[in-house]
């Protein structure tokens, strides 16, 4: 029994896996026939509680059959992976909650990441013949706008020569409180915007401006800094552009879009002019 | 639907039942009374009463203070779109009375925000960039240096003239006895600063006079523009030195900015 390191995710689970365990021990040849065929007990096949819809039995048995098939040939090995196969169809079964409670950090982390990857493609690099356009709109987040911002002024704060601290306050409080204003003023002027997806969409689009930022912080030069940063800065409007004008009614597009060049402007003139 | 007159009295009150302004009165106090303990109103005006003011009435009278935190509340305040704030931007630039016509039906917040926030940021910038070129023609070696400490300066003053002296003069016309609107004040006053934007692209040129003769040109216009448009307001009355202390402000306000940004 090794029900030690395992968590019990449920009291019909738990019954599951000891019917497991029995029908295992009892061979192979029992093993067949679906759950209802255990009649001493009141246990409830994972597949079958009364959250599922009834369409759902015919796949969950194949896969512990599946399972139970490998389990004449090595037991050990077999009783793990059918009670993780159990598991994760009782996580299935019961919705997926407990299962991104006990998995690794490693795959919590690479989940966000991907996650901030996959946005910023697509907010940053539209592709015009993706098949989900407003793919990015419903999976905001916001760890990629904190990332960037933080970024942008540590950037910024170690290109400074003198008050570093100050120079990071200022770029952190004017990228951060202008994401805010800009959706207010986007709601203000009758728009129909999600305050937090606007804001996470804002802070996705700074993205080529952290890559202008350090390329400044790596090339001295005043022409080079603002040839990069007018380059950035173009890239920057046009991936917000397409948001911003979406979201209020065209006569008052030039309204909602002017803050948010003036914003990147003057993010933009603070990279060139830190020396 | 003009041939249906029965519902015509009721077709745009909402909530209320069409059918009750067929029958007449009577009958439709009847059906009102019926159903009152549920909206807790007793049928008055005439029989028939849209279900939704009641609960309207009392939800304003309620929410006095949350109205202050919605946007729904502010937003009237920003209803116009990119030709009508284009439109205001051009006339506020010429030194004519007509401004205050043109915002009187619907006085607009978004022009000072913006205007303000960008007169903040082009100061800070051209400042910087007007006082290292005035330095470099004299000292040949000295380095750029961006001073953080210039937006500062700019957001302080600039925010706060803007928001300051429009309500000074608003509590000074109201104990004087004219009736102003403190939207009109705010608006009129944030427009009036849009003629330091372009000023202070001219003013970057490092040759002293020029800087001198422009912010002296601008100043005028935008005090002009002031005092006309505060005229509009205190029509009749004889104030004077109302007018003319807002002129004085407003000129004061241009040569501090040439004074301090553009040494």
């Amino acid at each position: 029994m090794s029900h030690g390191d395992t968590i019990p995710l449920h009291p019909s689970s738990q019954s599951d896996i000891d019917e497991i365990e029995n029908l295992i021990n009892a061979g192979p040849a029992t093993v067949l026939p679906a759950h209802p065929p255990s009649p001493q007990r009141a246990s409830i096949p994972v597949s079958s509680s009364p959250f599922i819809p009834s369409n759902l039995p015919p796949p969950p048995p194949s896969a512990p059959a599946a399972a139970f098939q490998k389990a004449p040939t090595s037991t050990p090995p077999s009783v793990p992976a059918a009670e993780s196969s159990r598991r994760g169809i009782a996580a299935d079964g019961f919705g997926s909650p407990p299962n991104t409670l006990t998995e690794p950090v490693w795959d919590t982390v690479r989940r966000d990441l991907s996650r901030i990857v996959s946005n910023l493609k697509l907010v940053v690099f539209p592709n015009p013949f993706r098949e989900d356009p407003g793919k990015a709109l419903r999976d905001w987040d916001l760890w990629g706008p904190f990332f960037f911002i933080v970024f942008l002024g540590l950037t910024l704060s170690w290109s400074a020569s003198v008050k570093k601290s100050e120079v990071f306050a200022v770029a952190f409080a004017v990228l951060a409180a202008g994401a805010i204003i800009l959706t207010l003023n986007v709601l203000l002027l009758g728009g129909h915007i999600i305050f937090f997806q606007s804001l996470s969409l804002l802070g996705y689009c700074l993205f080529p401006l952290d890559l202008g930022a350090l390329i400044c912080m790596l090339k001295d030069n005043v022409i080079i800094k603002i040839i990069v940063v007018s380059i950035t800065l173009a890239w920057s409007s046009w991936a917000a552009y397409p948001f911003m004008s979406a979201a209020v009614n065209p006569k008052r597009k030039a309204l909602a879009l002017y803050p948010v060049f003036l914003m990147y402007i003057s993010v933009g003139f603070l990279i060139i002019a830190i020396d | 639907m003009e041939e249906d007159y029965t519902s015509l009295p009721t077709s745009h009150l909402l909530g209320s039942v069409p059918a009750v302004a067929a029958e007449d009165k009577t009958g439709g106090a009847a059906r009102e009374s019926s159903t009152a303990n549920l909206q807790n109103s007793p049928p008055a005006n005439g029989g028939y009463q849209a279900p939704g003011s009641p609960y309207g009435g009392d939800e304003q009278a309620t929410s006095s203070w949350k109205g202050a935190c919605s946007i729904s509340s502010y937003t009237p305040y920003f209803n116009v779109d990119s030709d009508i704030v284009v439109d205001r931007l051009i006339t506020s630039v010429y030194p004519m009375n007509d401004f205050t016509r043109k915002i009187d039906g619907n006085p607009d917040l978004y022009g000072p925000v913006w205007i303000s926030t960008t007169l903040v940021f082009m100061l800070a910038a051209l400042g910087n960039c007007a006082t290292y070129l005035m330095r470099k023609r004299n000292e040949p070696d000295i380095v750029w240096n961006f001073d953080v400490t210039y937006v500062d300066w700019a957001a302080c003053v600039i925010y706060g003239y803007a928001l300051a002296v429009p309500v000074a003069f608003y509590f000074l016309l109201q104990y004087v006895g004219c009736n102003a609107s403190l939207i009109r004040l705010w608006c009129m006053w944030g427009y009036s600063l849009f003629i330091f934007l372009p000023s202070s692209l001219l003013l970057v040129a490092p040759v002293e006079i020029v800087r001198w003769i422009v912010i002296i040109l601008a100043g005028a216009a935008s005090s002009w523009f002031v005092a006309l448009n505060l005229k509009a307001y205190t029509d009749g009355s004889d104030l004077m030195v109302l007018i003319v202390s807002a002129l004085l402000l407003q000129f004061a306000l241009a040569l501090f900015i040439k004074i301090f940004f553009f040494v």
